[in-house]
Order: structure tokens, then C-alpha cells, then sequence
């Protein structure tokens, strides 16, 4: 029988041509998915609580039980914060927007509870909800008391 | 001129493509609303680039680069006509999308022209979203608050996606600097990346009611009789076209120019009630039907929901029929998915409290025009359908709490001027003591339903 010959490559499971696409392609996605992935990196957000702490305030300026509202400065930008004296040593600072449709919350002293004016949200003094549309609790931020100093920080899950 | 282009680059060939088809007598006007799509969004490549050379992209300076923009006629007719443009630019798509829809246009072949579409959308809503926050205003800010907050429904990943947005758990100088560079650079480059193979698709396979002609032509028949060339006939119709859209777009960018309004506040001390873009309204809307735990509903599936209709529609809908009498399923379908979603926007711009005209003491006042409305708008958030002491129709209001004739003995007046406390609205500044009168003067002539 007379051997047929063929161009080198051809026929064998892995041509070289093949070799070759698998290389463009291969090296094609490399490049595109490093980028990606860097992209991806580059873009999260901080870490949760991350911010710097910032005085707000001597700890005899919060008496207990009266949530009273101080600022925090974010990054150019004032963020309302409300800091809370349970009592006993035990605080809170709480974020100031409504978990429903993010408007600002008032704590009103004459029921001992914190209430949205947009669609009746009603919190009690630790930010739990007690009735109306918000999903979920006030966010918590940071708090810490370092000698009489009441400083806040960033935001808690 | 042209010749010498041709000799080098075969330019003859690809005009004649473009330009040298017929193009039947059954298309219309609407046919070019993709073009005109298309020509608002140059419209809004130019405006924005003039804009970007005056804006700073930080939270001290954005709201006073505005400011001073707004100083100048030609500044301010700019900025007006983006705004503008980015409205005529959501509803020319959506049009668009609704007439391809309508022609069955989606299908065999022309399944990845949809898709790319979709990106299109997509991409436009997100240019209309990001680019409502730059002024750095009260509206834009507090728009976005609202919603980027929105994806917090979502479970598990939700808070992450939140914080993604925002570039930190709140809406600040960090969140405008990326609410810029993805309105100025990463949408931008996926509206070309997608309009290109988009427009590519539409040239290399003919608008879907040429399909016909197409194949008459191929059988060899003469299709004179049943279009038009489409240089320079059917051309001059879409430049026309155009013409009347741009000619709109700067009438109204020039009759009701944009505003600025006050600067952001995040502290919000004036009160101002958040609320969304218009085009957020409907989702808005939704969140209130679906309360509490059922938010997920409204915030995940519905709109996953909807995003694979949209995107997979082609797949979806097998049936091969174009015409529209051979499609009832889909067509009705898609009728009460357009309702529904008007109905919602509708109903979601209603249901923001407006700000009350101070119209002074009314001395003799009706219920309906001048009491009614003071509830509507500072009472009924509360004091509405959820049971207790309803304040959102007449009955409800005259169950308890008033006293015809004797506005004293009425605890719904004591409560308001604050003698019954705790003072209403609870949590809020008190009525003003015109609106307060003016209820008294209601309940002296006999609180009637008027
Ligand atoms: S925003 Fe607070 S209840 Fe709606």
C-alpha cells in the first residue's frame, strides 16, 4: 500500500494550527481577565467601620436616655449621626437615615421614640423598628468612649 | 474628492451599502426612531463634553461650578438641553423598543440587534441615573440616596451592592467623584461598544419591513412599484424627522430651562422628603405595595423578572409570526406589562406629597379644597389607612375628634396647637397657625363635607 502523505500536522489530534489558535485565544483572555480582575479590586468599597474615629462630644453633654443628634465629617460631607446613653456605660451611635426611603428620622422626646416624617416609621430608642414600612433596624456606626470623650466611626453592618 | 477615497479605500462599495437599497412604501415615521435615538444621543455627547469642561466633580465645588454655569445664558441653555436630551433619550428608546416590539423586528435574524438594544437601554437608564446626582443639589442627592439604597432589599448581597454604589455606606464626595467617572467614561464606552455592532446588524440585514421586498427582490421581481430608494427619498424623511425632534428638544430646553435648587444637605435640615428620579417612581410605587418582608418580591424578582424578558425575548417568543394579528399572546402580554408599568409611575409621582400653596386664613373654607389638602400633606403618612385615627377622607375624619361648631372642645385642634400633647404632626414643626385657623374656621361652620 502506497502511504499518503500529508502536509506536517495535519491529521494528528493537536494541530500545530491549532496549537497556535489556542495560544491567541488563551492569551487574549489572560490579558482581558487581569484587567478585569483588577478593575473589580480597584473599585470596592472600604471596609465596613473603617473610618477614623471623630470626637463628637464629652460624655457629660449626653444625658441618659436622650438620644441627641452630632455630625460626623465624611468625606465632604456632613453625616448625621445620633448618639445614644443607655446607661451604665452602654452606647450607641446611630445612623440618621430612615431604612425605608432614606429621609431623616427625629427622635421626639415626648413619646421616647424615633420617628420618620415621610411614611411614619417608628424606632425605639435602639433603632429597632416598632411598626410602620422600614425593613430593618438604624444602621449602627462606631462608638467609643476614651476618658470622658465620646467619639464616633463608620458605619457597622 | 470621492474617487480619490475610492481608489484606496473601495469607499463606492460601502456607501452603496448604506445608502443604495429600497426601502418599502409600509415604513413609517416610526421606523426612525432608532435615528433619532441616535441623534439625541450625539446631542447629548456634545452637551456633555461643553459641561464637563466647566464641572468639578467634587462635593465642595460641583454645586458652585453649577451655580456659576447657571450665571450665563449660554451655560444655562447648555445644561438645560443635556437635562432635556436625557429625557427625550429614555422615552425615544423606550418608543423605539415598543415599535420594534410591536413589528416583531426581535426575531429570526435579528435576535442579537435586540440584545444589544437591551444593553442600550440599560446603559441609558444608568447615564440618566448617575447623571441626576452631579449637580450636587438637594433633588440630585437625595435622589440618589434613595436609590442606591434600594438594592439594601436584596438579601445577603444587598448591603455589599449598596456600599459598591456609594463607594462607602453613604452617599458622599467619594460617591459623586464614581457617580462621575461612571457617567463620563464607563457607560459612555458600553453605549458605543454595543451601538456599533447594533447599528452594523441594522445596515448589514435591512430593517425588518424590508424583509419582504427582500425576497420578492430575490425571486427576481421588480420592487419598484412598492418602495422607495433609500437615497435621497426615504434620507430626507428621516433628516426631517430629526430636524422636528431637535427642533423640540431646544424649545422646550429654552421655554422651561433646568433649575438648580438649593445645594445638597446630607444633615437635610429643611426637611426636604427624598424622592426618586421620575423614572424610579414606578419601583418606588412597588415597594409600597409589597411592604416588609414581601420587598424582596419588588426588589429582586420582579426586576430579574424583568431583565430576562427583556434581554431573552427573541428565545422566549418561538412563535415565528410577525404580523400582528398572528401574535395576540405576546402582544397582550406586553400591552399589560406597559400598562402596569404606567399605571405605577403614574400612581408614584401622585403619591409624593406636594408642598402646600400657603394660601392664608380661608374664612369660610371647604373640606375638599382647602382642609382636605393640609391632612393630605402633613397628616395622612401617619394618620392614614393603618388603622387608629384615620385623617385620609371625610368619614374617617369625622369619627372622633372633632366637635361641629366648637373648634375648643375638638381634641383634633388641641392636639395640633398643642395643648393635648403630644403636639401633631409628632416629630415635625406644627402646622402654621394659618393652617391651623383655617381648620378652626372649618369646624365652625359645622365641619361640613363641602
Ligand atoms: S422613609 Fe422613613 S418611613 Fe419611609
Amino acid at each position: 500500500m502506497e502511504e499518503i502523505k500529508r502536509p506536517a500536522g495535519v491529521g494528528k489530534v493537536f494541530s500545530r494550527r491549532r496549537f497556535l489558535q489556542v495560544g491567541v485565544s488563551g492569551a487574549g483572555t489572560v490579558l482581558g481577565l487581569s484587567y478585569i480582575g483588577l478593575g473589580l479590586d480597584f473599585l470596592q468599597p472600604p471596609p465596613l467601620g473603617a473610618e477614623p474615629l471623630q470626637t463628637v462630644g464629652k460624655t457629660a453633654d449626653f444625658p441618659e436616655n436622650m438620644p441627641k443628634p452630632v455630625t460626623y465629617s465624611g468625606q465632604g460631607v456632613k453625616e448625621g449621626v445620633y448618639v445614644v446613653n443607655l446607661g451604665q456605660g452602654n452606647w450607641l451611635a446611630l445612623d440618621f437615615h430612615c431604612t425605608h426611603l432614606q429621609c431623616a428620622v427625629n427622635w421626639v422626646a415626648a413619646v421616647g421614640k424615633f420617628m420618620c416624617p415621610c411614611h411614619g416609621g417608628v424606632y425605639d430608642i435602639r433603632g429597632q423598628v416598632l411598626s410602620g414600612p422600614p425593613p430593618k433596624a438604624l444602621p449602627r456606626r462606631v462608638i467609643k468612649i476614651i476618658g470622658d470623650s465620646v467619639q464616633v466611626g463608620g458605619i457597622l453592618a | 474628492m470621492i474617487n480619490w477615497l475610492d481608489e484606496r479605500l473601495h469607499v463606492r462599495e460601502l456607501t452603496a451599502s448604506l445608502f443604495e437599497h429600497p426601502v418599502s412604501k409600509r415604513s413609517n415615521v416610526l421606523d426612525y426612531l432608532g435615528f433619532a435615538t441616535f441623534y439625541v444621543f450625539c446631542s447629548q455627547a456634545v452637551t456633555g463634553i461643553l459641561l464637563a469642561t466647566v464641572y468639578r466633580p467634587t462635593a465642595s465645588g460641583a454645586y458652585d461650578s453649577i451655580k456659576q454655569l447657571q450665571g450665563e445664558p449660554v451655560g444655562a441653555f447648555v445644561r438645560s438641553l443635556h437635562s432635556w436630551g436625557a429625557n427625550f433619550m429614555v422615552v425615544l428608546l423606550v418608543l423605539h423598543l415598543l415599535r420594534v416590539f410591536y413589528e416583531g423586528a426581535y426575531k429570526k435574524p435579528r435576535e442579537l440587534t435586540w440584545l444589544l438594544g437591551s444593553v442600550l437601554l440599560i446603559a441609558t437608564l444608568g447615564l440618566a441615573f448617575t447623571g441626576y446626582l452631579l449637580p450636587w443639589d438637594q433633588e440630585g442627592y437625595w435622589a440618589t440616596t434613595v436609590g442606591t439604597a434600594m438594592p439594601s432589599h436584596i438579601p445577603w448581597i444587598g448591603d455589599y451592592l449598596v456600599r459598591l454604589l456609594r463607594d462607602g455606606t453613604q452617599v458622599t464626595g467619594a460617591t459623586l467623584t464614581r457617580f462621575y467617572s461612571v457617567h463620563m467614561l464607563i457607560l459612555p464606552a458600553l453605549l458605543l461598544l454595543a451601538f456599533l455592532p447594533h447599528f452594523f446588524f441594522v445596515l448589514r440585514q435591512g430593517m425588518a419591513s424590508g424583509d419582504e421586498l427582500a425576497k420578492a427582490q430575490k425571486r427576481g421581481k421588480c420592487v419598484d412599484g412598492d418602495s422607495l430608494p433609500f437615497w435621497p427619498d426615504v434620507a430626507v424623511r428621516m433628516i426631517l424627522f430629526v430636524l422636528l425632534i431637535g427642533a423640540a428638544l431646544w424649545l422646550l430646553a429654552a421655554l422651561y430651562p433646568k433649575s438648580l435648587g438649593a445645594p445638597a444637605d446630607p444633615l437635610n435640615k429643611s426637611q426636604y422628603v427624598p424622592e426618586p428620579a421620575w423614572y424610579f417612581f414606578g419601583v418606588y410605587q412597588l415597594l409600597k405595595y409589597f411592604p416588609g418582608k414581601l420587598d424582596v418580591l419588588a426588589m429582586v424578582v420582579l426586576p430579574f423578572a424583568g431583565g430576562i424578558l427583556l434581554f431573552a425575548l427573541p428565545w422566549l417568543d418561538r412563535n415565528p409570526a410577525r404580523s400582528v394579528r398572528k401574535r395576540p399572546l405576546a402582544l397582550s402580554l406586553a400591552g399589560v406589562l406597559v400598562a402596569g408599568m404606567v399605571f405605577l409611575t403614574y400612581q408614584g409621582m401622585n403619591s409624593v406629597p406636594k408642598a402646600l400653596a400657603s394660601a392664608g386664613v380661608v374664612v369660610h373654607p371647604g373640606f375638599k379644597e382647602n382642609v382636605e389638602p393640609i391632612f393630605q400633606s402633613k397628616c395622612i403618612t401617619c394618620h392614614g389607612t393603618s388603622g387608629g385615627y384615620g385623617l385620609d377622607n371625610y368619614t374617617a375624619v369625622m369619627k372622633k375628634n372633632v366637635v361641629p361648631g366648637n373648634p375648643d372642645q375638638s381634641k383634633l385642634i388641641r392636639k395640633l396647637e398643642g395643648s393635648d400633647k403630644p403636639q401633631m404632626p409628632i416629630g415635625q414643626p406644627p402646622l402654621t397657625s394659618d393652617q391651623i385657623q383655617t381648620i378652626r374656621n372649618w369646624i365652625k361652620d359645622g365641619a361640613k363635607n363641602n
